[in-house]
Formats: C-alpha cells, sequence, structure tokens
C-alpha cells in the first residue's frame, strides 16, 4: 500500500484537551477513570468511568455553537482544530481538494435523551428546534467540514467501536485513489449520560471492578468519550507545503465477522490482523508494538490474543501489545482514533505505553501485555486495533518516515 | 418470604425458574446438569437472565471469566449465588 503522511493529531479525552494529554497519560499510565454518579439512574451497578471533566470541557464551550452542536460536536471540532494546528495547515490547504471522514457510535446521544426528557416531562413543551441537526450522526464532521471549508467529500461512518478506525483506513483510500489530496478522519462519542449509560449497565459488558485488560481476574470493560481526529495527506502534498511527516499509514484492512453482533470471531479478527499487515508489505517481525483493541472483556481478549498469535507466529513473544483502554475508557467511536494516535506517538518515542491494572497473566491466554509500567522497544513499525460489535474489524499499520 | 431474598436451596430454585424463562427454554424442565449450549442459551440470552437477576436480586453480574465457562446450568447458578452472597455480605458491611 502506498504510504500516506500523518500530519496533525488531535485529541479530546477525559485525560484532559490535546493528543500531548493522551499520551502523557497513556505513557505514564495515569487513568482518568473515575467515579461519576447519574441522578437518573436509581441503581446504578457501574459506578466508574472516563468523563471529560466539566473544567476541561468549559474553555471548549467558549468557541462553540452548543445551540446547534452536541457535546459529540463540540469534541470532535474541537479535535479537529487541534489536529489542523498542528499539521500547519492554512486555508488555501482545503476546497474541495480535502474530505472529512469523521465517525460516531450513537450521534447526538446526549441531544436524544434530552429530547425524549422534555417531551416525556411536557409534551406541550417546545421541542429543541435543532434537535435533529445536532443528534444526525453526521453533525460532527459537517461541522468540521463547516469549520475548515473542506468542500470534498464529508463522510460519517458509524461503526460502533470500529468506526473511527475504518474512518480512517478509509480516508487514506480516498487519498491513495487521488479523489482527495488530504484528509481529516477520526470520530467522536460523548454517550456518557444516564439513559444511554443505563443500556450499556444492560449489557452486563462492563465492569464494577478496574478495567484489567488481557489480566487474570477480568471482568469487563470501562466507558469513556472523547473525539480524536488525524491530519492525512498524500505524500507528495505534504512534500509540496513542506509539512513534517510524523509517521505514515502504510497498512488497513477492515472485514466483518457475518456471524455473531455481540460475539467476536476469531477468524475475522485474524483475518483483518493478517490482512493489513500484509497490505503494508511490513514484515511482522517489524512491527515492534500493538495498540490492542482490549476491551477487557472476557471473550475480545481471548479472540485479539489468539489472533495475534496466529498472525505474529515466532513474533509475537517479542511482541509489545497493551490496551490503553483502562486510561481513557472505551471511546466507542473514537475509540479507534485515540488509539491511533497513541499509537503514531508510542512509535515515535520508541515507548509502548503500559496495560494498567494487570494482575498477572490469564492462564488461557498464556500472553503478558506490557504490564503496568511502559517499557522501551525498538522498531519501526507499530499497529492499532479495533474489533467492534456487530463484527466489523479494521487495523491500522504505521510505520516512522520513509520506512513505508 | 419477601421477593430476592430467598436463601439456600429457594435461591436455587428461584434463579432456575429465571434461566428457563428468560433462556426462553421451552417443553421441558431444565435441571442443574444439563448444558447450556443444549438448551440453546446463547449469548444474548445471557445477557436477559443477568438482567432478570438484576431486577429481583439488586445483584449486577457482569459477564467474567467464571460466567464464560459455566457450560451447565449448575455451574451457572453456583457463579451467580456466588455473586449474590457477595453483594448480601457488602450490603451488611456498609
Amino acid at each position: 500500500m502506498k504510504p500516506i503522511a500523518i500530519t496533525g493529531l488531535g485529541a479530546v479525552t477525559a485525560c484532559g484537551f490535546g493528543a500531548d494529554r493522551l499520551w502523557d497519560a497513556a505513557r505514564e499510565g495515569r487513568s482518568a477513570v473515575r467515579e461519576v454518579l447519574f441522578p437518573r439512574i436509581l441503581r446504578q451497578q457501574v459506578k466508574q468511568m472516563a468523563r471529560i471533566a466539566d473544567a476541561d470541557f468549559a474553555p471548549l464551550l467558549e468557541t462553540a455553537k452548543p445551540r446547534f452542536q452536541d457535546r459529540t460536536a463540540i469534541l470532535g471540532v474541537a479535535a479537529a482544530r487541534e489536529a489542523v494546528a498542528r499539521a500547519g495547515l492554512g486555508p488555501e490547504d482545503f476546497g474541495e481538494r480535502c474530505a472529512i471522514v469523521v465517525g460516531s457510535g450513537l450521534g447526538g446521544a446526549e441531544t436524544i435523551e434530552q429530547g425524549y426528557i422534555r417531551f416525556v416531562e411536557d409534551p406541550a413543551a417546545r421541542s429543541d428546534v435543532m434537535a435533529i441537526p445536532k443528534l444526525m450522526a453526521n453533525s460532527t464532521a459537517s461541522w468540521i467540514a463547516m469549520e475548515f471549508k473542506a468542500t470534498g467529500p464529508t463522510l460519517c461512518i458509524s461503526t460502533a467501536c470500529s468506526s473511527s478506525t475504518q474512518s480512517i483506513g478509509l480516508a487514506a483510500d480516498l487519498i491513495r485513489a487521488g479523489i482527495v489530496d488530504r484528509c481529516l478522519a477520526g470520530g467522536a462519542e460523548a454517550l456518557l449520560i444516564d439513559g444511554a449509560f443505563t443500556a450499556w449497565e444492560a449489557l452486563h459488558v462492563m465492569t464494577t471492578s478496574h478495567c484489567r485488560p488481557f489480566s487474570r481476574e477480568r471482568s469487563g470493560m470501562v466507558l469513556g468519550e472523547g473525539a480524536g481526529v488525524v491530519v492525512l495527506e498524500s505524500m507528495e502534498a505534504a512534500a509540496a507545503r513542506g509539512a513534517t511527516v510524523l509517521a505514515e499509514l502504510v497498512g488497513y484492512a477492515t472485514n466483518a465477522d457475518a456471524s455473531d453482533l455481540l460475539r467476536p470471531d476469531q477468524t475475522g479478527a485474524t483475518t483483518c490482523i493478517r490482512k493489513a499487515v500484509e497490505s503494508s508489505g511490513v514484515d511482522p517481525a517489524r512491527i515492534g508494538y500493538v495498540n490492542a483493541h482490549g476491551t477487557g472483556t472476557i471473550a475480545n481478549d481471548l479472540t485479539e490474543t489468539n489472533a495475534l498469535r496466529t498472525v505474529f507466529g515466532d513474533a509475537f513473544d517479542g511482541l509489545a501489545v497493551s490496551s490503553t483502554k483502562p486510561i481513557h475508557g472505551h471511546a466507542l467511536g473514537a475509540g479507534g482514533a485515540l488509539e491511533f494516535i497513541v499509537t503514531v506517538e508510542a512509535l515515535r518515542a520508541q515507548i509502548a505505553p503500559p496495560t494498567i491494572n494487570f494482575l498477572g497473566v490469564d492462564p488461557k491466554l498464556g500472553f503478558e501485555p506490557v504490564p503496568n509500567v511502559a517499557r522501551p522497544f525498538a522498531a519501526d513499525a507499530a499497529m492499532s486495533n479495533s474489533f467492534a460489535f456487530g463484527g466489523i474489524n479494521a487495523s491500522l499499520v504505521v510505520t516512522l518516515p520513509g520506512r513505508g | 418470604m419477601a421477593e430476592g431474598s430467598e436463601k439456600g436451596e429457594d435461591l436455587r430454585r428461584s434463579l432456575l425458574a429465571i434461566v428457563a424463562e428468560e433462556g426462553m427454554v421451552k417443553d421441558r424442565t431444565i435441571g442443574v446438569d444439563d448444558q447450556l449450549a443444549d438448551l440453546g442459551i446463547e449469548s444474548a440470552d445471557f445477557v436477559m437472565i443477568l438482567m432478570a437477576i438484576e431486577e429481583k436480586f439488586g445483584v449486577y453480574v457482569p459477564v467474567d471469566e467464571s460466567l464464560t465457562e459455566a457450560k451447565t446450568v449448575g455451574a451457572l447458578l453456583d457463579v451467580v449465588v456466588a455473586h449474590i452472597e457477595e453483594h448480601r455480605r457488602q450490603q451488611v458491611a456498609s
């Protein structure tokens, strides 16, 4: 696969505003997971989550349009602004040669919920007249397009936890196909509100303890929220404007299990990871770090471990693998982009961030991810995986500049 | 006895009824030795069963290792009973 330049990163998470805050927290193993109590949930069982603090959100509100933007779009636009600033893009770099591919799992969850609450409490009250444009899943992508006057294709991928990984992959495809020169790609999610959270509780996949991916005694995931946006450009477009290339996107694959809505399928995950590596042309032994999907559920971590072991073979033992979800939470439609950003930063720093809360090897996995403390690695390629409800898998491979 | 406060065999009987109803096991009585797979109880049924248990007993049982290891109805009941007993201990403690 022809390499695509990664020139900008932007992230808003519970770790704070900025990709640097995300990376610092990931590297230091500093979790943003806190107890949050929802007043409308009478019997809240799961209380831990990585919610963006009001103090971090307030500054974003100052330059946002809350009457017209759901929390999801506010986060998405903020992440895009950071990515654009870091890439050094100016007004002349947008227009019809720039695409926007920004996904979301649920779209404007807060707007949906507030609308229903208002309707049930007082059916005669005036509805939020902007409810529909705020809650539609493509709202964030469209606000980003308007912000920068990007008039190329604007797309919104909604594939649960794979949304933003597929967004980044599709963005690279659009650039490689010559349809656009550059693209802002990623995802945004903000569903840590009463109704959506209680629906997540009902699935019984969240832990009431700590999220400890791949560890023995793991008992489920922890939710997060946020937005991650990256700037991708053709190598020629990046060179033409003298941009600094942070890393190169060299491999991408996505496929479907087509077997079960909730239960992951090992064949599907294995095939996806293998095809992503193959598309990169990078020998698996050159990949030094994998940011795993690593939700901390029994099923995902078992499937993913077996899939990685199958694809990497003998190289698996030397591979640094971690899940950073216990730090920034599982941000669902934004998760893939946030973890891609962590992957790029890990590669640049040659430091594998830790899988925190790790108690010890689960004999059924026979595998130890980078446990509890970051560790250095020496390699010029890295990978990030996402496996979504709906059986949708997506994997990305990056290299240091010039190594693709 | 108050709803949701059953103990011992009463508790297990009560849970067995939940498994049968939420797992939509039809046309037969289920026993502790039955394999969950033979009863057609799959991942989605598990979630229904756990939700019903939560409603009745106030205890949240995540899909953790012990639960996914359970292959028989009896093993499933053992896991749930352990969670309920732990939940009750914590309630007494607090």
